[in-house]
C-alpha cells in the first residue's frame, strides 16, 4: 500500500514534468497531464475521500481560473505549478516524518514565488519581491521551531519547547498572513494580478495550517497546553484587525484580503486545542471546513475581479457563506470552531469569534453588490458555480465530516519523527 | 371535539369579515351590512353551549392530548358551573351584539369593534371551559386585549359623549375627566399588573404538580408540600388576576374609566364576561380545591381576606353608586360592589362548604342579566337624549316605555326585594354571612345588609333620575330603538325565567334558596330594602348628603393611583430607562465608533507599502512575542 502511494506520486511528478515541458509546444496541452496527475493522486488518496474531494475540487477551481489570463509569461507552466502545490497539499496528509512535512510544506511554499510575480503584461516585480522576502522568511521561522521541537522531542524542556512553538507559530501566521505579520496581505492581494493571487489565497493556505498540527502531534509534551495560548493571541488579534480593516475600507482587493487575514484568525485558535485529544477532531473538522470556505469563496471572489464582475445571485450567496449563515458550508465551520472551543473550555474565544462574524457582514454583502453583474455563460460564471455547488454540499449537515476528521486525526499521529 | 371547536372559532371567524373589509375599504355599503354575519357567529356558538349543556348532565371532563411529554393538554371541563356559564355567555353575548347592529350601526370602526366583540366571546367561553390552566390564560389575555381595544374603541377621543367624568374637571393635581384613549390604557395597565403574578403562580403550580388541570391536580397535596407561607404567597399571586380583573379594591379605577368605551362593551363587560371571568375562576377554584376539607392556615387566611376585601369592595362600590350621576358610571360601580358580594359568598365556603359557591354562582347570573339590561336602557338613553349624565322626567318615560318597563323590572329584580328573583338568592347570601357570626361575629352579615340598602338605593335612584324626577333632557331623538329594545326588553324576560325556575324547585340548592327566603331574617332585610328602594326612588337626591356624596363621587379620589402614584413610579423608571439609554448610546455612538476608527487608523497605517517598514515592523513583532514566550517558559 504505502509502495503503491509511493510510486503514486513518483508517477505524478513525472506527468507534471511532462505537462510542463508539453508547454513549450502547445500550451492548452499541457493541462492534460497535470489533470491525470491530480486525478490519479486524488483517487489513491482514499483513506481520506472526504477531504481529497474537497482538495481536487480547489485544484480545479484554481486550473480553471487560470484560464482568466490571456497568457502569462510561463502559460502552459503555470498549471504545472499549481498540480505541484495540490499534489504537495495531498501529500501533507500522508507524509510519515517531519522531514516529509517540512518538504511539502517548502513544496507549497516555493512554486508561489513565481506565480506572483506573473501576470498578462510585465512581470509584478515589486508586490512579487514583498511577498517572496515574506515567505522566505516565515520558511525559516517555521522549520528553526520545527526542528527545535523536534529535537526537544526526546529530553522535552519547558523553555525550550514554548520557544520552538512560538517560532513554528510565527513562521505559520507569516507564511498564512495573521495579523500581527499580515503586512504583505493587503499589499499583495491589491497590486499583484488577481489569478495568482486567487491561487495564494486559496489552496496554498491549506498545507502550513495542517502541517502544524502535524508536527504539534508528533512532537507533543505536556507543555502544549499553555503554549497554545500564543496561538489563541494572534488568532484573536487577526480576526479584529482583519475584520474592521475590512469594515473600513473601501478597495475591494484589500476587503478580500483583510476578509483572509480575519479567516486565519478563525482558524488559528484550533492550534491551541491540538492539546485536546477528545475536542481535536472536531476543531480539525471546522478548521478544514474553514478553509474550503475560505477557498472557493476567495478564487470566485477573485475571478470576478479579474473578469469585471460575477453573477449577482451567487455573489450574494457565497458572502453569505463567509457570514456564516446555516445551512451553508461557512456556518458549519465556524460552528465546528465554536463548539470545540467552548467543550475545550476557551468559551471567551468563542464569543469573539461570534462577535467577529457579526462585524464581517457588512462587507460581504458590499463585496456581493460591488462585484455583482447580470448573469451571462462564461468561464468566470463557471467557477462561482463550482464554489455555490461547494457551499451547497452541506445542506445535509455534514456530521459525516467529523468521521472524515477523525480519520485524518487518525492517519495524523501515526508516523514518527 | 368539533363542537368545541365550534363553539370557539365561530365568533372569531365570524368577526373577520367584517374586520376586512372595513380595513379594505371603510364606510362602504357592504361593511356596514356585514356585522350581522359577526352576529350569527354568536347564536352559532349560542346553539353550541345550548348544546353542551343538554349533553353534559353530569360533571365529565374531554382531554385533547397537546404537548403529552410535559402533560400539557386542551382539557375542558364540563360540570355545574361551565355548562350554565357557557350558556349565560353565549346568551348575552348574542343579545347584545343583536342590539349592537342597531346601536353601532353609524360607527367610524365598525371592523374593529366586531372584531373584538366576537373576540371577546371567544376568549370568555375559553376561559369559562377550559379545566387547564394554560389555555386558560389564553382565554384570560384574549379577554384583556380585547378589552383594550374595546374600551378605546373611540380612539379619536373627540366626542364628549364618550368621555368618563365632567370635562375640564380638576381636584388638585388630578384630572378628574378620561377619555376613551386613556379608559382603554387604564384597563389594560392594570389588568396587567395582576396578570404578571398569575402568570408565576401557574408556573409554580406546573413546577409543584406537574400538571395544569385545575380538577386533577392534588390540592391538599400541593398545601401540605408548600407550607403555610408558600400556600399564601402561591394563592394572592394566583389571584391577582381575578382581583385585577374583577376590579376589587383597590383596582377598581379602571373599571369606572371604562365607561369610555360603546355601551354595547360596558354591557356585555360587565354582565357575563371579563369581570365575570375572575369571580368565576375563584368559584371554580373554590370548587376544584374544596376549602371546606382542608385544615390549612394558609387557606383560611387566604379566604378570610377574600371574604373582606370582597365586603369592603361591594360597600365601597355601592357608595360610589350611590354617590354618581353618570348613567354608565352609576352601574359600573354597581357591578364593582355585585363582584365584590360574589367574591365575599363564595369564600365563605371556606366554613360553611359548597353550597356557598353555588349560591355565589346564581347571583352571577341574576346579575348578569339583570346588569345587561340596564346598560342597554342606558346605551339607549344615551342614543336618545345625548348626554352620560341622569336626565329625564316621567313625560320622557313614557316616551321610551319599553326602556321604562325594562329598569324597573331589572332593578327590583336586582335589589333583592320580595318576591323577584335576586331575593332567594340573596336570602342565601343572608344565610350564609349569618352562619359565618361564630367565626367573625357579625360583622359579615352587617356589612352585606349595609351593601344591600345602598344598593337598592341607587338602582331606585337611577330609575328615578333617568324615568321619574330627572331634569327634562334637552335632546329627544325618539326614532328607531326598535331592535334595541327588543333586545333588552328579551333580556330582562330572562330574569322572569330564573324566577320561575328557582321557585319551582327542583334541585337541592333552589329548595334551600326558597326555604331561605322564608326566613324571618331574611324577610326583614328583604322589607329594609324595599324601604330604602321606595324613599331614594321619593327623593334621589337628598340635599343632606350631598357634601359625602361629592366625595364618593370622586370615588375617594383613588384615581390618584392610577393617574399619580403609578404613572411617578413609571416616570422613575423612565428615567432609569433614560439613563441606562444614554449609556448604551454612548456606548454604541461614540465608544465604538471611535474605538473602531483607531484601530482601522492604525492598521491603514502600517500599510506604507515600504518593505522595509513592514520588515522592521515583523522583526518587532517576532522579536516582542519571543520575549513573551521566553517569559513565559521561564
Amino acid at each position: 500500500m504505502v509502495m503503491a502511494i509511493t510510486i503514486g506520486y513518483i508517477a505524478g511528478l513525472i506527468l507534471l514534468v511532462i505537462g510542463a515541458t508539453l508547454a513549450y509546444f502547445n500550451p492548452r496541452l499541457s493541462v492534460i497531464p497535470v489533470l491525470i496527475s491530480i486525478i490519479a493522486i486524488a483517487v489513491t488518496s482514499m483513506s481520506f475521500t472526504g477531504f481529497a474531494v474537497f482538495i481536487f475540487v480547489i485544484a480545479l477551481m484554481n486550473l480553471l481560473s487560470l484560464n482568466l489570463m490571456k497568457g502569462n509569461q510561463i502559460r502552459g507552466v503555470d498549471y504545472a505549478i499549481v498540480g505541484l502545490i495540490g499534489i504537495a497539499t495531498f501529500f501533507i496528509f500522508t507524509a510519515s516524518d517531519v522531514s516529509l512535512i517540512i518538504a511539502s510544506f517548502v513544496l507549497v511554499s516555493t512554486p508561489t514565488y513565481i506565480l506572483v510575480l506573473i501576470s498578462e503584461g510585465r512581470l509584478k516585480v515589486d508586490p512579487g519581491m514583498k511577498y517572496i522576502v515574506f515567505m522566505v522568511l516565515a520558511t525559516l521561522l517555521f522549520i528553526i521551531g520545527a526542528l527545535i521541537l523536534v529535537f526537544n522531542v526526546n529530553s522535552p524542556s519547558r523553555h525550550l519547547y514554548i520557544v520552538g512553538y512560538t517560532l513554528m507559530i510565527l513562521g505559520m501566521s507569516l507564511e498564512i498572513g495573521a495579523a500581527p505579520l499580515h503586512e504583505w496581505v493587503p499589499d499583495v492581494f491589491s497590486s499583484a494580478d488577481p489569478v495568482p493571487v486567487s491561487i495564494i489565497a486559496s489552496i496554498t493556505k491549506i498545507v502550513p495550517v495542517v502541517a502544524v498540527y502535524r508536527i504539534l502531534l508528533l512532537t507533543s509534551t505536556p507543555f502544549m497546553k499553555e503554549a497554545g495560548i500564543i496561538a489563541i493571541a494572534i488568532g484573536v488579534i487577526s480576526m479584529f484587525a482583519g475584520n474592521i480593516g475590512a469594515l473600513t475600507t473601501s478597495d475591494l482587493r484589500k476587503v478580500l484580503a483583510y476578509s483572509s487575514i480575519a479567516n486565519m484568525g478563525y482558524i488559528l485558535p484550533t492550534v491551541a486545542l491540538v492539546a485536546f485529544p477528545e475536542y481535536f477532531p472536531m476543531a480539525l473538522a471546522g478548521a478544514l471546513l474553514q478553509l474550503v470556505m475560505n477557498a472557493v469563496g476567495k478564487i470566485g471572489f477573485f475571478s470576478g475581479i479579474k473578469s469585471g464582475g460575477i453573477m449577482r445571485q451567487m455573489g450574494y450567496y457565497m458572502s453569505l457563506s463567509f457570514i456564516g449563515l446555516p445551512p451553508l458550508l461557512g456556518f458549519w465551520g465556524k460552528l465546528f470552531i465554536v463548539l470545540s472551543l467552548v467543550y475545550a473550555g476557551y468559551v471567551w474565544v468563542a464569543v469573539l469569534l461570534v462577535l467577529n462574524s457579526s462585524i464581517s457582514i457588512p462587507y460581504y454583502l458590499r463585496v456581493a453588490r460591488d462585484l455583482g453583474v447580470e448573469g451571462r455563460k462564461n468561464l468566470v460564471n463557471a467557477i462561482v458555480l463550482i464554489a455555490v455547488l461547494v457551499i451547497s454540499v452541506t445542506f445535509y449537515p455534514p456530521g459525516w465530516f467529523i468521521g472524515v476528521a477523525n480519520k485524518i486525526y487518525v492517519m495524523m499521529i501515526s508516523g514518527g519523527v | 371535539m368539533i363542537s368545541l371547536a365550534i363553539l370557539f372559532l365561530a365568533p372569531i371567524i365570524a368577526g373577520i369579515p367584517v374586520a376586512v373589509a372595513w380595513g379594505h375599504r371603510p364606510e362602504s355599503d357592504l361593511a356596514r351590512k356585514l356585522p350581522v354575519i359577526s352576529v350569527i357567529g354568536l347564536f352559532i356558538s349560542l346553539v353550541v353551549s345550548l348544546y353542551l349543556f343538554f349533553s353534559y348532565p353530569e360533571p365529565e371532563r374531554v382531554v385533547i392530548q397537546w404537548i403529552p411529554g410535559l402533560n400539557i393538554n386542551f382539557s375542558f371541563i364540563f360540570d355545574y358551573l361551565s355548562t350554565r356559564m357557557g350558556v349565560l355567555t353565549a346568551l348575552i353575548a348574542f343579545l347584545i351584539g343583536v342590539y349592537g347592529l342597531e346601536y353601532m350601526k353609524h360607527d367610524y370602526r365598525m371592523g374593529w369593534y366586531w372584531f373584538f366583540f366576537n373576540m371577546f366571546t371567544s376568549s370568555m367561553l375559553l376561559v369559562v371551559y377550559s379545566d387547564n390552566l394554560l389555555m386558560l390564560l389564553i382565554g384570560w389575555e384574549g379577554l384583556g386585549l380585547a378589552s383594550w381595544g374595546l374600551i378605546g374603541h373611540w380612539f379619536r377621543d373627540d366626542d364628549e359623549l364618550s368621555y368618563v367624568g365632567i370635562m375640564d374637571r380638576f381636584v388638585g393635581p388630578l384630572k378628574m375627566f378620561w377619555s376613551p384613549s386613556t379608559g382603554g390604557w387604564r384597563a389594560i395597565s392594570t389588568i396587567r399588573f395582576g396578570d404578571m403574578p398569575m402568570f408565576f403562580a401557574v408556573a409554580a403550580i406546573f413546577a409543584l404538580t406537574g400538571s395544569l388541570d385545575i380538577s386533577q391536580i392534588d390540592w391538599g397535596g400541593l398545601f401540605a408540600k408548600i407550607g403555610t407561607a408558600g400556600t399564601i404567597v402561591l394563592l394572592f399571586t394566583f389571584l391577582m388576576g381575578p382581583f385585577t380583573k374583577s376590579a376589587q379594591l383597590p383596582f377598581s379605577e379602571w373599571l369606572m374609566t371604562a365607561m369610555t368605551g360603546p355601551t354595547t362593551v360596558s354591557a356585555l363587560l360587565h354582565s357575563a364576561t371579563m369581570v365575570a371571568a375572575g369571580t368565576y375562576l375563584f368559584m371554580r377554584l373554590s370548587i376544584y380545591i374544596g376549602p371546606w376539607a382542608h385544615h390549612s392556615a394558609g387557606l383560611a387566611i387566604i379566604y378570610i381576606l377574600v371574604l373582606f376585601l370582597g365586603l369592603i369592595s361591594s360597600l365601597y362600590g355601592a357608595l360610589v353608586a350611590l354617590s354618581s350621576l353618570e348613567r354608565k358610571v352609576i352601574l359600573a360601580a354597581s357591578t364593582m360592589s355585585s363582584l365584590g358580594l360574589m367574591f365575599a359568598t363564595t369564600a365563605s365556603s371556606y366554613w360553611l362548604g359548597e353550597i356557598a359557591v353555588m349560591i355565589a354562582f346564581w347571583y352571577l347570573v341574576v346579575h348578569a342579566f339583570a346588569k345587561a339590561t340596564l346598560f342597554l336602557v342606558a346605551g339607549h338613553l344615551i342614543h336618545v337624549t345625548e348626554t352620560r349624565f341622569c336626565s329625564g322626567n316621567l313625560e320622557f318615560g313614557k316616551k321610551i316605555i319599553a326602556g321604562f318597563g325594562a329598569t324597573v323590572l331589572a332593578t327590583i329584580s336586582l335589589a333583592g326585594i320580595p318576591p323577584f328573583t335576586a331575593y332567594w338568592v340573596k336570602s342565601g347570601m343572608d344565610e350564609l354571612m349569618h352562619g359565618l357570626h361564630e367565626v367573625f361575629g357579625l360583622a359579615p352579615f352587617a356589612l352585606l345588609v349595609t351593601t344591600s340598602l345602598v344598593y337598592s338605593g341607587f338602582l331606585a335612584k337611577f330609575l328615578s333620575l333617568n324615568f321619574i324626577k330627572g331634569e327634562k333632557p334637552h335632546e329627544m331623538h325618539l326614532h328607531g330603538g326598535k331592535v334595541m329594545s327588543l333586545a333588552y326588553a328579551v333580556m330582562v324576560s330572562m330574569l322572569i325565567y330564573l324566577l320561575y325556575v328557582i321557585l319551582s324547585g327542583g334541585s337541592h340548592l333552589m329548595e334551600e334558596l326558597v326555604s331561605a327566603g322564608y326566613d324571618k331574617t331574611s324577610i326583614t332585610v328583604g322589607v329594609l330594602v324595599l324601604v330604602a328602594y321606595v324613599i331614594t326612588l321619593i327623593d334621589p337626591r337628598e340635599k343632606a348628603f350631598s357634601r359625602i356624596a361629592g366625595i364618593f363621587g370622586d370615588r375617594l379620589y383613588l384615581s390618584a393611583l392610577n393617574d399619580y402614584i403609578v404613572p411617578g413610579i413609571g416616570k422613575v423608571l423612565i428615567a432609569f430607562v433614560d439613563l441606562c439609554n444614554s449609556v448604551i448610546d454612548f456606548f454604541f455612538h461614540r465608544l465604538i465608533p471611535d474605538v473602531f476608527g483607531a484601530i482601522s487608523g492604525g492598521i491603514r497605517r502600517i500599510q506604507k507599502g515600504y518593505l522595509t517598514t513592514y520588515l522592521k515592523l515583523v522583526v518587532g513583532v517576532f522579536l516582542a512575542v519571543v520575549f513573551i514566550a521566553v517569559l513565559m517558559g521561564w
